[in-house]
C-alpha cells in the first residue's frame, strides 16, 4: 500500500488555515493593545496565537506529507473555532506573566492536536476502525464505569457531578463517555441493523424487536441515571439525544424517536415533580427576572451581555462579559456575543453548521457500515452538544450546564472534541461508497 | 410532504417568527418562546421532503436528521436576531424589581460615568472646586473645598445622576462634547477613555468663603457678580449639601450615600434647593427699584415729583398704613426720598400712575415671568400668577412697592441691581467662563453677554442715583462704605406663614459701579441690618480684592 504514503498538497486545507492563523494574530493584538490604550506591542504578547497557528499550519502540512486525502474542511473550521475559544480566554484572563487560563487553554489545545494529528496519521496503519468496531461491549462497559466512577468518586460543582480528581488533574468523564457511547452504539447498531429495523411477530401483533433492544435499553437508562444520580441534566440530554439520533439512523423508524421522546418526558416530569432543581431550571427559563439575584442571576446577565453586543459587538476586550459568573465555561458563548456581537454569533452558528454538516457528508460516503454510523454518531455528538449549550445560554430551552465544543474552557472536553474530529477525518479518507 | 404543504409552511414559519420579532416587545417571553415553538414546528414540516423510495435507510435517516438539526439552528439565529438586534435595545436597558424589593439593572447602563477621567472644575484663581482621582481603576470625584462643593452640584453616576454644573456641562465634564471626528475615531479604536473637559469658573473662592462666613449657617444666599459682565463671583447658598457624600463606586459607598439622600430629601429646609438660583422670595422693597425705572422711563414721574404721604392711604376701602416716614410730621415726599426711605404709600401711587400693562411691562423687561440664561437651572421670577392679577388697584398697588404676588430669585435680584449699576443693561450671568482640555488648551471661551436692555441709559443712571441717596441720605445707610460710591435698597418680604424675609440689593464703585450683589436671609425679621451688613462687606470686599 506505499501508494497511501504519497505526499499530496492540501491546497485548500491550508489557504483556510489561513482564517484563523490571521484571527489569531489580530484578535490577540486587539486584545493586547486595549487595555494598555495605545498601540504598543510586540511579537512576544502574542506567542500564544503564533504558537497555535503555527501548530495547525504543522499539523496540515504534517497530513500533507503524510499524503493523507481526507476531508480539507474540517481541520480549518476545528482551529477557527478554537481560535475564537483561545482569545476569549486571554480576553478574560489577560495577564500575560501568569499561566492564566489561555495559556492552559493552548496545553490543551496542543495536547488535542497532537490526539486529532495521531488519529490522522496512524489510525489506518493501526486499523483503529475495525479495533473499535470490535470490542464494542468493552465501550459500554468503560462508559458505565466510568458514570459509576463519577457517582462514587466524583466532585460536586453547583449540586452536580462532573469531575474526577486524578492526582493533580480533573477529568470530565463524561466527555469521554459521549464517545465511547457512540462507539458502542455505532458497532451495535451495525450489526444488529437488519434486525433491529424488523419487526417482532407476536401473533397478530407486530412488536419491535425487543431483545435486540435490550443492550439500548440499558443506554437509556444510563442516561436517566446520569440525570437523577449525578444530577448532570446536560450531559443525560446529550446522551439521549445521541442515542435517539443514532437509534432512527440504524433503524429509520421514527416510532423510535416518539416513544424514546414520550417516555424521556415522562421521566423528566418525574423528576420534575421529584427534584426541585429541575423544576428552578425550567422556571428560570421562561422567567429569570423572578429571582433576579439568585437562580436568574447567570441567565439575566448573559442576557444583558447579549444584548449589549448588538450587532457589531463592542469589540474585544471593550465588554464587560465578567459580570457573568463562570462565563469562561458554560455562558463563553454570552461573552463571544457581547465582544463580537450578533455578527460574531452567527458566525459560530454557520461554523458549527458546516461542522455537522460535513460530519453527516463523510457519513453518507463512507462503504462501511460501522463507520457509517460513527460518523453520523460523532456528527450528531457536536451538533446536540452545540443545541443544548446555545440553546439555553439564548434562552430558547432551559439551561443545563454542558461545554460548547472547541470553545469552552476545558481539556477533558476539548481533548476529545479533538479525537472526533480526527476520527471524522480519518473515516474521511477511507473508500467511499459508489 | 407535498410541495405545497412545504412552502406554505415555510411561508407560515417566516411570518411566525417576522411577526414575533417585531410584536414581541409587547408580548411576553414566554409568548415569544411559543410562538418560536410553532415556528419550528412549521419548519419540520417545511424541511421535510420527499426522497426516492429505493434510497438507502441510512441515507434517508442522515439526511432527515441533518434537516431536523438545521432547523434548530435556524430557530437559534433567529432568537439571536431577537436579543442582539430586534430587541436589542429592549433587554439592554431591562429594569425591575426583585421580589425582595432590590431594583436590577443591567450594569452597564450604570458603570460608564466611572470609567473617564471626568474634568475638573476651578475657580477664577486656579483654586480646585471639583477633582477626579484614580482609585483601584475607576475615577472618584472629590470636592474638596466645602463652601464651593455645592456649585459644582453633586455627580452620582450609580445612583442619583448629577445636579448643578455636572448635571448642566457634563457633555464636557465627560469628554463627549467638542472633540473632532479625527480624535474620537482613534480613541474609539482603542478604547481610550476619554478625558473630560475641564471649567473655570468666575467664582471666587475666597469671596465664597466670606460669604459663607457671614450668612453663618442662617438660611439666605448671596449672588455677587461683575455688573457689567455678569459674572458671577459668589454664589453662597445657605442650606446647602456635600457632594462628597453622594458619590459613591462601591456598595458600602452606596449605603451611606442613600442615607445621606435620603436624610437631604427628608429635610424640611429643603438643602437640595439652592437658594440662589432656585429660591423664590417676594422681594419687597427691593422691587421699588423696577417701579421707579418704570415710572422715570415712562416720563411718569421723575426723581423730584411731589407725592403725598401723610402715613395712609385708602384703595378701594382698604387703608395701607405707612411706618417707614423718618419725620412723620411732613407729608410731601418725592420719588427719591421715597425711594430712600422706602415709603410704600408713595409707590403705590407710581403703581396707579403707572396701571397695571405699564408695571406689567417693566417687570418683564427687568426678566420676571423668564429665567436667565445660566449655568445653573434658574427659578422663573414672576410679578403675578397671572396679568389678570394687576387688574385689581390694591394688587397694583402692592406690585408697586414689592408685595402681592411678585416672587423673584437672589439671582434676579442681583442682575437687576447690574443693570441700574451699568446704564440700563442686564448682563446674561454666567459661572463658566473657559473650558479647557487636560493640556489646558482653551477648547471655548464664554464671552460676557448682554440678556437684555430693560431701560434707556438716562433712566438707570437717575434710579441709580436714587439708590446711593438711599445710602446716603435715607434708610439704607449701614451700607455706606468710605471710599467707594454704593447704591443699595433694603427690602422686608412678608410671607404667607408671617415669616418675614430680608432683602439687600445694591452695587458699589469707584465711582463708576463695578459689582452688584443681591443679599437675602430668610426669616430676617430682627436682621434687616444683617442682610445689609453681609451686602456692604462683600461688595467693600469685592472691591479691595479687585
Amino acid at each position: 500500500m506505499r501508494v497511501r504514503y504519497r505526499p499530496t498538497f492540501r491546497g485548500t486545507e491550508l489557504s483556510l488555515l489561513l482564517y484563523p492563523a490571521l484571527l489569531a494574530v489580530v484578535g490577540l493584538i486587539t486584545i493586547v493593545v486595549v487595555p494598555r490604550t495605545q498601540l504598543d506591542w510586540s511579537w512576544r504578547d502574542i506567542w500564544v496565537s503564533l504558537a497555535f497557528a503555527g501548530v495547525v499550519v504543522g499539523m496540515s502540512l504534517a497530513f500533507s506529507i503524510r499524503g493523507f486525502r481526507g476531508d480539507q474542511v474540517l481541520l480549518p473550521v476545528t482551529a477557527t473555532l478554537a481560535v475564537i475559544g483561545l482569545l476569549m480566554m486571554q480576553r478574560l484572563n489577560p495577564d500575560l506573566s501568569d499561566l492564566g487560563l489561555a495559556q492552559k487553554q493552548l496545553v490543551f489545545l496542543a495536547a488535542g492536536s497532537a490526539i486529532l494529528t495521531g488519529i490522522v496519521m496512524l489510525a489506518g496503519p493501526l486499523n483503529l476502525i475495525e479495533w473499535l468496531g470490535r470490542y464494542k461491549y468493552t465501550w459500554l462497559i468503560i462508559s458505565l464505569a466510568l458514570q459509576a466512577a463519577t457517582f462514587v468518586v466524583g466532585t460536586e460543582v453547583y449540586g452536580a457531578k462532573l469531575w474526577i480528581q486524578v492526582g493533580p488533574i480533573q477529568i470530565q468523564p463524561s466527555e469521554i463517555v459521549k464517545v465511547t457511547l457512540v462507539i458502542f452504539m455505532a458497532s451495535y447498531l451495525d450489526q444488529k441493523r437488519d434486525l433491529i429495523g424488523s419487526s417482532w411477530q407476536v401473533g397478530p401483533f407486530s412488536l419491535p424487536p425487543i431483545p435486540y433492544l435490550l443492550p439500548m435499553g440499558v443506554m437509556w437508562a444510563g442516561s436517566l441515571l446520569t440525570l437523577v444520580a449525578l444530577n448532570d441534566l446536560g450531559s443525560a440530554l446529550l446522551f439521549f439525544g445521541i442515542f435517539l439520533a443514532m437509534l432512527y439512523a440504524a433503524s429509520g423508524r421514527p416510532v423510535y424517536v416518539a416513544v424514546g421522546l414520550l417516555t424521556f418526558g415522562v421521566a423528566c416530569w418525574v423528576a420534575w415533580e421529584t427534584f426541585s432543581r429541575i423544576g428552578i431550571r425550567v422556571q428560570n427559563w421562561i422567567d429569570p427576572w423572578a429571582d433576579p439575584y439568585g437562580v436568574g442571576y447567570q441567565q439575566i446577565h448573559s442576557e444583558y451581555a447579549l444584548a449589549s453586543g448588538g450587532i457589531l459587538g463592542t469589540g474585544f476586550g471593550r465588554g464587560q462579559p465578567t459580570l457573568i459568573p463562570e462565563v469562561h465555561s458554560d455562558f463563553i458563548f454570552s461573552a463571544i456575543g457581547e465582544e463580537l456581537g450578533l455578527l460574531g454569533t452567527l458566525t459560530i452558528i454557520a461554523l458549527y453548521f458546516i461542522l455537522v454538516m460535513r460530519g453527516y457528508m463523510i457519513a453518507l460516503r463512507v462503504r462501511d457500515g460501522f463507520a457509517q454510523l460513527l460518523a453520523f454518531g460523532l456528527s450528531s455528538i457536536l451538533a446536540i452538544q452545540t443545541i443544548i449549550i446555545i440553546g439555553g445560554v439564548i434562552r430558547l430551552i432551559p439551561l443545563t450546564g454542558i461545554t460548547l465544543p472547541f470553545i469552552s474552557y476545558g481539556g477533558s472536553s476539548l481533548l476529545v472534541n479533538f479525537a472526533i474530529v480526527g476520527l471524522l477525518l480519518h473515516i474521511s479518507s477511507l473508500p467511499r461508497r459508489i | 410532504m407535498p410541495r405545497i404543504l412545504r412552502a406554505l409552511a415555510a411561508l407560515a414559519a417566516l411570518a411566525l417568527i417576522g411577526w414575533g420579532l417585531f410584536a414581541s416587545d409587547r408580548t411576553s417571553d414566554a409568548h415569544w418562546l411559543t410562538i418560536l415553538g410553532v415556528a419550528w414546528l412549521l419548519l419540520l414540516v417545511a424541511t421535510y421532503m420527499p426522497l426516492p423510495d429505493d434510497m438507502p435507510t441510512f441515507n434517508r435517516t442522515t439526511i432527515r436528521t441533518a434537516m431536523a438539526f438545521s432547523t434548530v439552528f435556524a430557530v437559534i439565529v433567529a432568537q439571536l436576531v431577537r436579543v442582539q438586534a430586534v430587541q436589542r435595545q429592549a433587554i439592554y436597558t431591562k429594569t425591575g424589581i426583585a421580589p425582595d424589593g432590590e431594583p436590577y439593572a443591567n450594569p452597564r447602563t450604570v458603570n460608564t460615568g466611572l470609567d473617564t477621567r471626568r474634568g475638573r472644575i476651578f475657580d477664577r484663581t486656579g483654586e480646585v472646586i471639583a477633582d477626579t482621582t484614580e482609585r483601584d481603576g475607576v475615577f472618584v470625584r472629590s470636592y474638596p473645598n466645602p463652601v464651593t462643593a455645592y456649585v459644582a452640584g453633586f455627580y452620582s453616576p450609580l445612583m442619583y445622576g448629577a445636579s448643578g454644573l455636572e448635571a448642566t456641562w457634563n457633555d464636557e465634564l465627560s469628554g463627549s462634547a467638542g472633540r473632532n471626528a479625527v480624535d474620537r475615531a482613534i480613541n474609539e479604536l482603542l478604547d481610550r477613555s476619554e478625558d473630560g473637559f475641564d471649567l473655570h469658573l468666575t467664582l471666587d473662592t475666597t469671596l465664597q468663603q466670606q460669604a459663607t462666613d457671614l450668612l453663618s449657617g442662617r438660611k439666605g444666599a448671596v449672588v455677587l457678580m461683575d455688573a457689567a459682565s455678569g459674572a458671577v463671583l459668589t454664589f453662597a447658598s445657605e442650606p446647602h449639601f456635600d457632594p462628597n457624600r453622594l458619590f459613591s463606586t462601591t456598595t458600602d459607598e452606596s449605603n451611606d450615600v442613600k442615607a445621606y439622600w435620603e436624610q437631604l430629601s427628608g429635610d424640611p429646609a429643603a438643602p437640595f434647593v439652592l437658594r440662589a438660583n432656585l429660591g423664590l422670595y417676594t422681594p419687597g422693597s427691593t422691587f421699588k427699584t423696577i417701579t421707579a425705572a418704570a415710572a422715570i422711563d415712562t416720563g411718569t414721574a421723575t426723581p423730584d415729583t411731589v407725592y403725598q404721604d401723610n402715613g395712609e392711604l385708602t384703595i378701594d376701602g382698604r387703608t395701607l398704613i405707612e411706618n417707614n416716614r423718618p419725620d412723620p410730621s411732613r407729608s410731601e415726599w418725592t420719588l427719591e426720598e421715597g425711594l430712600g426711605w422706602s415709603l410704600n404709600v408713595v409707590f403705590a401711587q407710581v403703581g396707579l400712575q403707572l396701571g397695571a400693562d405699564r408695571l406689567w411691562d417693566y417687570g418683564t423687561r427687568f426678566g420676571f415671568q423668564t429665567s436667565p440664561p445660566f449655568d445653573l437651572p434658574v427659578a422663573q421670577s414672576q410679578i403675578a400668577t397671572s396679568r389678570a392679577f394687576l387688574d385689581s388697584q390694591n394688587a397694583l398697588a402692592d406690585t408697586a412697592f414689592g408685595q402681592g404676588q411678585i416672587l423673584t430669585t437672589p439671582l434676579q435680584m442681583a442682575l437687576v441691581a447690574a443693570t441700574f449699576a451699568t446704564g440700563g443693561t442686564m448682563p446674561t450671568p454666567y459661572l463658566v467662563s473657559r473650558v479647557t482640555d487636560s493640556r489646558n488648551k482653551t477648547i471655548r471661551t464664554n464671552a460676557p453677554a448682554a440678556w437684555r436692555k430693560p431701560v434707556s441709559d438716562s433712566t438707570a443712571k437717575q434710579v441709580a442715583a436714587m439708590m446711593v441717596n438711599a445710602v446716603q441720605n435715607g434708610a439704607v445707610q449701614a451700607a455706606i462704605t468710605p471710599g467707594y460710591t454704593v447704591g443699595g435698597k433694603t427690602g422686608t418680604a412678608e410671607t404667607g406663614d408671617g415669616s418675614i424675609h430680608s432683602w439687600f440689593i445694591g452695587y458699589i464703585g469707584q465711582p463708576d459701579p463695578r459689582y452688584a450683589i443681591a443679599v437675602v436671609l430668610e426669616e430676617g425679621s430682627d436682621a434687616l441690618g444683617t442682610s445689609v451688613n453681609i451686602g456692604q462687606a462683600m461688595l467693600q470686599a469685592a472691591m479691595e480684592q479687585g
